[in-house]
């Protein structure tokens, strides 16, 4: 390959990652721009979420890439893969939201996010006492079609990654500006106590936040196992720390802003692990974190907050 | 950090807890308080120190015994972060990394350079070996552990002040992140940079301690020992720092930052000094670490310590120096002893009954599940961990709840300012504002208002809600950046100064919704009022040198003389909680705390608020009385009465501009003033029927 054919394949890589990390920012997103609560337990739902996708995927007889489908029915697996693993996930954040988060709404400083940890903490182990630590085959009914891009390849996976994540996307943007609950919950996120004055229901708009974010966890989840054909009870750290990367850097409580960073957090880990080196990857993208945290804490897209005294 | 829960009823129908029932049930309780701190102390003492004895020699036990000592020892670091200061560490973890490969790397065979007479110097220091070798002598590094100790604390330290600058600023939860990638990142490094850590594989060959010339070898013994010296002295030092100046500055940083600014605490210095001194004692306890297991590996400080460490802290007691050890080992006992124990008794159980998974069941593997419930538990039902940070008070007795205000005397007033006569000589205004403009984005909070407080005089401000009153005094004490204009104070520029500065020259204020800091007692919150008076620095707090011991003697005398201004509302409380005081003797409580830093000027925002007549009377009273004794006083005030009774001079706010100033009567008559008051009808006689508007029986 020529090395604009080798940048072109990372920047589709990158591409890819960056879809499968927006979707995943969103749900840090959605629950921090209404609680201002930074949810541990995202990067777990997440995890989780793959291991449903897994038994889905199973139900239907597939395992590893043994049964490749083609038209309706691979179109009907996917649907129904996607569809129930994104319920299972977005029901495990509402139960997290009422068991263990909402007992503790209203109590200032890092005690919901040290609860969030703890939760996260118990899926992992969860995980890793039932299923245990290897790593697994992810069943992929996908076939291998590539058509040939400038010297570089591009595969129906990937394809399907942007599609589904275009979709679910401009799905939520339609939900969260054309919608009565919509609308109810951007106002939440301006201002709770107004919201609730003015008859908005705050503890479902954040139980939606909560289904809404776990629920586009779970799809990133199925995108992650169909995407690299595996997965593992420590997805849920690495990727989840570079999803919630991508949040901060597009502006932690900004849709938009998820999306972008997303996008830009895949660019970089693909290109980064092309120009430096894999084994750096993690510490280039732990200091962009800080970095941005530091120098630029609204992102690129988020609004300042305003701070009272 | 601890949260403003620990008072309510919900944590405390469950926290009528085990180990207070144990106390009351024991000898121990007969007792005064301070005896029996200090019996306990020595029981634990002497139980340390007969471990080993009494669990009969057990190698293997001592190992986890000293194992769990250098947990607790890294719990106590985490706790004055997290405890002390509110800051949450999620990569803490990579302090205690930092400090166990600058052990490691000093004390082993990892980097041998070539022999040089460079080294001939360090040689006759015992610091470094020379190796001969076919092809030219190498260096072998030979730090003695003793040194190294302190060391590594220091660079630990270093490490905490370097990484802290740029990322103290940050919000809890957002620094919490950036210390997890901070954490992330040191283990990545240690990998990936083999000359110094020999990567994945880990030093070897780390040198054990000697003492004497006697190596401690692989006995567990010794490093028992040295685990308890190290735990003993980060629990002096804790406790120490604790109930100093710099314990209070730091839990004032905690409950409340921007309070604690305004009251005179540099917060980036403070949270610096929290941060480099948790690192310190990860350093320290991790060349103790390195040491006794002789090799240093990057899993050693991957998150899940990090984790584990923060549930220590939280099941132990954020904040409570005893209560984080107690957590600490407890866990650490479950981890080693107890879980192998009873999956021991749960595979016989299971043999027995025939069932099959329960002769599999392995418990110390789900360890960290257990911790990740522990979390949970902790934060949902006992917030305040096993051994709360701070103890619960009686409950008064009913003739100390009758108010009896005449007990403020005047000669007690009269030393109001016994810690340095700080009054102001100068020939200018006290306090003078020239053309002052604030805008937040497109909102022009005040623009161009000028206003000038002479010395000994009471300034009222008044205005309607949103006129910019609050607003002017959060840019003159530099909470706010104002857009342009000048503010001098006693004869120096103070605009732009951060506010822990403007304090310190002299100017205190209340705030409108009352910023105290919530679980801390009265006492320590009218003491946190003296932080720029006092000098105590981390140093003296741990000496306790007599002229330490005096200053705080003297502060708390300074804040007791201070509460009795009024009356006894506040001295039989001083024990108390303030988040569990009346409304009007919180605003109390915040007015003692200004006076607290000796102000040459003290503004007041609203301090009547809240209270019925009789207390707003009782309040206009006290004012006046400091007023009596030169304080310069500016004023934010609802009620008209008030105002008049006090007020040499009267300015008016409407929509951020001043309309009026001059004597309470002279305000009263202008036109401009009704009119922002009541409207334009009202101010040509024309006052709408039906109930008047707010504030306009106090005009008229």
């Amino acid at each position: 390959m020529s090395w604009e054919a080798v940048y072109l394949q990372q920047v589709i890589n990158g591409l890819s990652l960056g879809a499968m990390y927006a979707l995943l920012a969103l749900g840090f997103t959605l629950v921090y721009g209404i609680l201002e609560l930074i949810n541990f337990a995202h990067f777990y739902v997440f995890m989780v979420s793959s291991f449903i996708g897994m038994a889905v995927l199973e139900a239907f007889g597939l395992s590893g890439q043994s049964h490749i489908l083609s038209g309706f029915a691979l179109i009907g697996v996917l649907v129904v893969a996607f569809g129930a693993t994104m319920l299972a996930a977005g029901g495990m954040g509402v139960l997290i939201e009422r068991l263990a988060l909402r007992p503790l709404r209203g109590i200032p400083g890092t005690v919901g996010m040290i609860t969030t940890i703890g939760i996260g903490y118990i899926l992992f182990n969860v995980i890793l006492l039932t299923v245990g630590a290897g790593s697994f085959n992810y069943p992929n009914p996908m076939p291998r079609i590539e058509w040939p891009i400038g010297g570089a390849r591009l595969e129906l996976r990937e394809l399907l990654i942007w599609g589904v994540s275009l979709v679910l996307m401009l799905g939520l943007h339609f939900f969260v500006n054309k919608t009565r609950l919509g609308k109810a919950m951007r106002a939440t996120a301006q201002d709770s106590e107004a919201a609730r004055m003015m008859g908005v229901d705050v503890d479902r708009v954040i139980v939606m936040a909560f289904f809404l974010g776990s629920a586009l966890a779970g799809a990133a989840a199925l995108i992650f196992g169909l995407y690299y054909n595996y997965t593992s009870f420590i997805i849920g750290y690495t990727v989840g720390l570079r999803a919630f990367t991508a949040a901060v850097l597009g502006g932690i409580g900004s849709v938009a802003g998820a999306m972008v960073g997303g996008i830009i957090i895949g660019l970089i880990e693909a290109l980064g692990g092309q120009l430096i080196a894999v084994r750096w990857t993690d510490v280039i993208i732990f200091s962009i974190l800080v970095l941005v945290l530091v120098f630029l804490p609204t992102g690129l897209m988020g609004r300042a907050t305003v701070t009272r005294s | 950090m601890a949260d403003r829960q620990t008072t309510a009823p919900r944590a405390s129908s469950i926290g009528s807890d085990v180990f207070g029932y144990l106390l009351r049930a024991s000898p121990l309780q007969r007792l005064a308080p301070h005896h029996r701190a200090r019996v306990l102390m020595i029981l634990a003492a002497v139980v340390a120190l007969a471990f080993p004895i009494l669990i009969d020699r057990n190698d293997a036990d001592i190992d986890s015994a000293a194992n769990a000592l250098a947990f607790a020892a890294l719990a106590l670091g985490l706790n004055i972060v997290v405890g002390f200061a509110g800051l949450l560490d999620l990569g803490y973890a990579a302090f205690f990394a930092i400090g166990a490969y600058s052990y490691g790397f000093f004390a082993s065979a990892q980097f041998m350079p070539a022999w040089s007479d460079f080294w001939e110097p360090f040689q006759w220091l015992h610091l470094v070996a020379r190796i001969h070798q076919d092809g030219g002598d190498l260096v072998h590094f030979t730090v003695s552990f003793w040194l190294m100790l302190p060391i590594s604390a220091a660079m630990a330290a270093l490490f905490g002040v370097l990484f802290g600058a740029p990322t103290l600023r940050l919000k809890g939860d957002y620094l919490a992140i950036v210390t997890l990638g901070f954490g992330e990142i040191v283990p990545i490094i240690a990998r990936n940079w083999p000359t110094v850590t020999n990567g994945a594989m880990g030093l070897n060959g780390v040198a054990a301690p000697q003492i004497f010339g006697h190596a401690f070898g692989i006995n567990a013994m010794p490093y028992y020992y040295v685990g308890v010296g190290l735990v003993a002295f980060l629990i002096f030092t804790s406790s120490r720092l604790k109930s100093s100046r710099i314990g209070r500055a730091w839990m004032a940083i905690r409950e409340d930052e921007i309070a604690a600014a305004a009251m005179g605490v540099n917060r980036v210095k403070f949270k610096l000094l929290a941060f480099a001194i948790g690192a310190a004692f990860a350093g320290a306890t991790g060349s103790f670490y390195v040491a006794k297991l002789q090799t240093a590996t990057p899993e050693m400080f991957m998150f899940p310590v990090s984790v584990m460490l923060l549930v220590m802290v939280v099941f132990g007691g954020i904040g409570s120096v005893w209560g984080v050890v107690v957590g600490a080992l407890i866990l650490q006992i479950l981890q080693s002893w107890f879980l192998e124990d009873l999956s021991q008794w749960l595979h016989a159980l299971g043999r027995l009954i025939n069932v099959a998974w329960l002769q599999r069941v392995e418990l110390a593997s789900s360890i960290e599940l257990i911790f990740g419930v522990i979390l949970v538990f902790m934060m949902l039902y006992r917030r305040q961990g096993l051994i709360p940070a701070s103890r619960r008070v009686q409950a008064l007795t009913l003739q100390e709840q009758t108010a009896q205000v005449e007990l403020a005397a005047t000669p007690m007033v009269e030393r109001l300012r016994v810690l340095g006569d700080l009054t102001y000589h100068g020939t200018e205004p006290l306090l003078d504002i020239k053309d002052l403009t604030v805008r937040f984005g497109g909102l022009v909070a005040l623009r161009g208002v000028s206003l000038s407080v002479p010395s000994g005089s009471v300034v009222a401000v008044i205005g309607p809600n949103g006129s910019g009153k609050s607003t002017l005094f959060n840019a003159v004490t530099g909470l706010v950046t104002a857009e342009s204009g000048k503010v001098r104070f006693a004869d120096y520029p103070i605009e732009g100064l951060p506010p822990h500065t403007v304090l310190g020259r002299g100017m205190a204020r209340t705030f409108q919704n009352i910023r105290l800091f919530p679980n801390l007692t009265v006492l320590e919150n009218v003491m946190i009022g003296m932080h720029a008076r006092l000098h105590t620095g981390a140093a003296g707090a741990l000496l306790r040198l007599p002229g330490t011991q005096r200053e705080e003697a003297q502060a708390r005398e300074h804040a007791l003389e201070i509460l009795t201004l009024f009356g006894n509302r506040l001295l039989p409380r001083v024990d108390h909680v303030v988040s569990s005081l009346s409304y009007a003797n919180r605003r109390r409580v915040e007015i003692a705390r200004a006076l607290a830093s000796s102000p040459k000027l003290l503004l007041l925002d609203e301090p009547t608020a809240g209270m019925n007549p009789a207390e707003t009377l009782e309040l206009a009273g006290q004012i006046k009385q400091l007023h009596g004794q030169g304080l310069t006083i500016v004023l934010i005030e609802h009620k008209l009465d008030v105002v008049v009774s006090l007020a040499d001079n009267v300015v008016v706010l409407d929509h951020g501009e001043k309309i009026a100033e001059g004597t309470p009567d002279v305000v009263r008559r202008n036109e401009e003033v009704i009119r922002a008051y009541l409207g334009r009808s009202a101010a040509i006689g024309n006052a709408p029927k039906g109930g008047a508007p707010k504030g306009s029986t106090a005009i008229a």
